[in-house]
């Protein structure tokens, strides 16, 4: 058996030696000699009989060889080998195809590289399949911490009593973990900073199955009581390039303010179970009052925070675990409703009855920030497969032209005995040849153009995006598959040609011509090259619209000379009577810098993608059976409204005679006012508060113009601004400094005015409003610039292609112009001729292609902003490009046309 | 010449096997074999007995070994391997039954 295996792996190398089949015929040949001399022939026509039985020795060695197991790979290499020498003797055009090919397919593999990490590749921990991620369904009176993802039905954040009564009842899975993220400030050899961090269980990273680095990472006996554990473990990248991955291991840093021992490191790789979070560093869950001092949600069912993950027993199914855990979940929720304020039916029904666990499945981990790159990203990698199918038509147009140069030579193959079969193989190993070399290229250019692209959207955010600029083996499949598509496509454009050839007619050819077929299929490539690049201008124009519309959207307040920066002196380990003064200090000092016009701060930063809301009783309003009505409340300082220049409609601002010991006051937007009050002047003197939160009450006693909060494609919300000097606890802030001065000198000046204060405070994201708008653009813009580039290159391709047939059919009708010159027909007839030919191309290609692209778009109007997908504008300039390519490709032909001398004409041919 | 049958491909394969299955032949005696047993009805040709041996040879079916021949020259000897043993059971049964079921519809119709 193994000799047997054996001696076909060796025939397949080796085959049979020539020489032993020469042996083994010559020695047949003389035994049919020496019978043939026994019947009594003579010795001579005893050969020539035996030669003639035996028939032709070369035509038998040549079908022993083709029985050569290793005989089609042979055929093939010898197939490769014809095609290299033909692309060499053209390596003009050779050069030209792969380069194109190279581009489309480098872009392809690097777009869905991106759409790969994003929304197919597995979280890397061990055995992903087996995790599940838990969410539910049901009400969750309390507060809830976000960072979105959710969807109704689907909360993902559970309190911490919970996830630990989920983690020690279950039977059904072999670990539960949670985590939450939050912003901590750093002090590591006296710098202090911000960065991410992951608040997680003890038994995080043994579920996960997360291997460290250096040191150890955490154990479940490191999550014991609240404040008892501070232990700190270090993401693979922060310990790279922060710590140039000193040995840490048992060393200490500051953690806002706080003293934590470095445990250990994790395996490059690693970010979170949660895709799309990049923490810096991971800290026990039981040290949550340290990283978000003014919150206790350790001991509060009510307190919803943790996002949480789950690893299924062997043997365990899906339906088995959700079953299990429903039950489980269920009858601990039960036991907390007893101790819920409500207690009517309605609540119970709510909390209980409408509620349900869905275990979903976790392999690619749970993640807010994929729902918001998905879109992004199918967009694009729609636009690179567009540029891959003009690249393909582009390809597809030069080998035509080149095949019909070759319609002798594949005559004479086929005269000398080739099949179509054999002519078919070798236009497709061509083919494939010039796919290869593409591909290969353009797998070297993705990772240099994954990088890029990943710092372009990136921006400076903290922590970057949890992207690679690495291919994995689904990239590498998904390059191979379609380098293989279009190959097929491309080379076997030109068979049309050559499938049923009338031999004598191709030898009569004199090459150069491929006749009207192939003059038909050169006008249908460039048709759709044609449509190909008005739709990606019409992407691209309608992105650069939204952009424009998105920057010159007016919030409500002016944005120039306008700079933001965070500050949160809990991250610089201040206790929480400190915080407030501190912030004091900073809006007094910032307020007396030169050129400063104005300054201000809020918890709730301007158009920076969040807010923070809850719902209030408003006096003399009763609000109707079922209302839910949530309006935004952010604390602000008593400068704020001045320095951001919302303007006021009724009553007064803020001023330094409210402080935390005056009456409470609170101001409102006009949308507040209407919904509660009908109109403005009405609200005023009114009293707001959060239900159930004691000495919440303020009194009203402004109204102020409605301006954008959370984002500039958001509408204004209700809003009610309420001091924080009167807040029941300190916050982070976010300061707004209005200055006469150009930003950069202002920004010196402010960092130097904190560090002055206390040069712990860390200064974060210090930036004009204008870069944040920008910022959160980023993806709108990678979007546009992307179509803009690619409908460049596209418009081009397909005016190279235009200008190729017009030339073509110019020639060929040289004749029939001269002929109709030498009639008396005017130059500007002529040229007429060629216009009306390049009218109707492109205009045809243009007529179709609208209303596609009306549908195309139609997909992604979801992410376009104040521009409808048929703004004639954008369709307008696309066939303005359009048109102007069509009249420069048109513009040589028809000169060289009309320059035609008809007696010249007539004679040639 | 004596009157050829064109053969069908696997036919030739079976009767190749068939005939090396007693002791192993070189290609001519093969050939030889077959044509005088068939009472020249079958004669193969030349051209295609040599490529039908490396096909079968590249399958495993039979191997070849360097021998000598009856009047004492060098030639290539063919003998059947196990898979070739099993190979040729398994396609005379596959004939019988192909024949008989050939003879039946000829018989009854």
């Amino acid at each position: 058996m193994i000799s047997d295996l054996w001696s076909r792996v060796k025939f397949f190398f080796t085959g049979k030696r020539r020489r032993e089949v020469d042996e083994e015929i010559a020695f047949h040949l003389e035994r049919q000699v020496e019978t043939n001399v026994a019947a009594g022939m003579a010795a001579a026509e005893a050969r020539r009989q035996a030669m003639i039985a035996f028939g032709s020795r070369e035509r038998a060695r040549e079908a022993c060889r083709e029985e050569r197991p290793s005989w089609g790979v042979e055929s093939l290499w010898r197939d490769v080998r014809y095609g290299i020498r033909g692309l060499l003797r053209n390596p003009g055009f050779a050069t030209v195809a792969v380069l194109t090919l190279a581009l489309a397919i480098g872009l392809n593999t690097t777009i869905f590289s991106l759409l790969d990490q994003a929304l197919m590749r597995a979280l890397p921990v061990a055995n992903p399949e087996q995790l599940v991620v838990l969410s539910f369904a049901g009400d969750h009176p309390g507060h809830t911490h976000s960072d979105g993802g959710n969807s109704p039905g689907h909360a993902h954040e559970f309190s911490y009593p919970m996830v630990r009564d989920l983690r020690d009842r279950n039977t059904v899975l072999s670990g539960l973990i949670a985590a939450a993220s939050a912003e901590v400030g750093v002090t590591w050899n006296n710098h202090a900073e911000s960065v991410g961090a992951e608040m997680v269980t003890g038994n995080y990273f043994q579920v996960l199955g997360v291997q460290s680095a250096a040191g150890r990472l955490f154990v479940a006996s490191d999550e014991t009581a609240p404040g008892a554990n501070p232990l700190a473990v270090l993401s693979f990248d922060y310990w790279k390039t922060h710590l140039a991955e000193a040995p840490v291991e048992g060393k200490t840093l500051l953690v806002n303010g706080a003293p934590f021992t470095i445990t250990g490191v994790t395996a490059p790789g690693f970010h979170s179970m949660v895709w799309g979070r990049t923490p810096e560093i991971f800290v026990p869950i039981t040290e949550q009052k340290v990283v978000e001092p003014a919150w206790d949600y350790l001991n509060d069912h009510q307190s919803y925070w943790l996002d949480v993950v789950g690893r299924v027993r062997d043997g365990v199914t899906p339906a088995q675990a959700s079953a299990s855990l429903n039950g489980l979940w269920l009858s601990l929720r039960m036991a907390e409703f007893t101790s819920l304020h409500d207690q009517s039916s309605k609540a119970r029904k709510d909390f209980i009855a409408a509620a349900h666990l869905n275990v979903d499945a976790g392999a690619k981990g749970f993640s807010p920030l994929r729902g918001d790159v998905e879109m992004p990203l199918t967009i694009m990698m729609a636009m690179v497969l567009l540029v891959i199918a003009m690249a393909v038509v582009n390809v597809a147009s030069l080998l035509l032209v080149r095949a019909a140069g070759r319609a002798q030579e594949f005559a004479v193959r086929y005269a000398l005995g080739a099949t179509s079969g054999q002519v078919l193989r070798q236009l497709l190993a061509e083919g494939l040849l010039l796919g290869g070399c593409g591909a290969a290229i353009g797998l070297l250019l993705a990772p240099e153009a994954l990088r890029l692209l990943i710092r372009r959207m990136s921006g400076d955010s903290p922590g970057g995006l949890p992207f690679t600029p690495t291919l994995d083996w689904r990239v590498l499949a998904f390059t191979l598959g379609i380098t293989v598509l279009a190959s097929l496509v491309f080379s076997l454009a030109p068979m049309a040609q050559f499938q049923n050839p009338r031999l004598a007619e191709a030898m009569k050819e004199r090459g150069g011509s491929g006749g009207g077929r192939s003059l038909q299929f050169r006008r249908s490539c460039v048709a759709l090259q044609i449509g190909f690049t008005l739709l990606l201008l019409v992407g691209a124009g309608l992105f650069v619209r939204t952009i424009e519309n998105l920057r010159s959207v007016d919030p409500g307040f002016a944005t120039d000379h306008l700079l933001e920066f965070g500050l949160d002196p809990e991250m610089a380990g201040y206790g929480a009577t400190q915080v407030a003064p501190v912030e004091q200090r900073a809006l007094d000092a910032i307020a007396a810098l030169p050129g400063v016009r104005g300054v201000g701060a809020t918890n709730d930063s301007d158009l920076a993608g969040n807010g923070i809301q809850g719902d209030v009783n408003a006096s003399g309003y009763t609000p109707k059976p079922d209302e839910d009505f949530d309006v935004e409340l952010p604390w602000v300082s008593s400068g704020y409204l001045q320095a951001l220049g919302v303007p006021l409609v009724a009553g007064r601002y803020f001023n330094p005679g409210d402080t935390a010991t005056s009456q409470k006051v609170a101001v409102v937007n006009e949308k507040f006012a209407q919904h509660y009050y009908g109109n403005a002047r009405g609200a005023l003197g009114h009293v707001v508060s959060r239900p159930n939160k004691t000495g919440t009450e303020a009194t009203i006693v402004g109204v102020v113009r409605d301006v954008k909060h959370e984002s500039v494609r958001d509408p204004a919300m209700p809003t009610c601004y309420t001091l924080i000097a009167q807040a029941p606890k300190p916050a982070g802030l976010t300061f707004y400094v209005r200055t006469w001065q150009p930003p950069d000198t202002a920004t010196n000046s402010i960092r130097a005015t904190i560090a002055n204060i206390d040069n712990k405070l860390i200064v974060g994201k210090l930036r004009t409003l204008t870069e944040e708008i920008d910022e959160n653009l980023t993806a709108e813009r990678a979007i546009a610039t992307l179509a803009m580039v690619f409908g460049g290159l596209a418009a081009v391709l397909a005016g190279i292609g235009l200008y190729g047939i017009l030339a073509y059919s110019t020639a060929q009708r040289t004749r029939e112009i001269g002929i109709r010159m030498a009639l008396g027909a005017q130059r500007g007839m002529v040229v007429r001729l060629i216009v009306r030919e390049t009218m109707l191309l492109a205009g045809g290609a243009v007529v179709v292609t609208i209303p596609l692209a009306m549908l195309a778009t139609q997909a992604v109007r979801s992410q376009l902003f104040g521009v409808s997908i048929a703004d004639p504008m954008v369709y307008g300039a696309g066939i303005v490009v359009i048109c102007l390519v069509a009249g420069l490709a048109g513009f040589v032909p028809a000169r060289r046309a009309a320059t035609v001398d008809p007696a010249r004409a007539l004679r040639t041919d | 010449m004596p009157p050829s049958s064109d053969l069908l491909q696997g036919t030739l394969d079976m009767l190749i096997l068939k005939t090396i299955a007693i002791e192993p032949e070189h290609g001519w005696a093969i050939a030889q074999r077959i044509q005088q047993v068939s009472n020249d009805v079958l004669s193969i040709g030349q051209g295609s007995l040599y490529p039908a041996l490396h096909r079968l040879e590249y399958k495993g079916w039979i191997r070849a070994q360097w021998g000598a021949s009856e009047n004492n020259r060098r030639a290539r000897f063919y003998s059947l391997t196990a898979a070739g043993r099993r190979q040729l059971n398994a396609e005379l049964e596959n004939w019988d039954r192909l024949t008989g079921a050939v003879n039946l519809v000829l018989a009854r119709i």
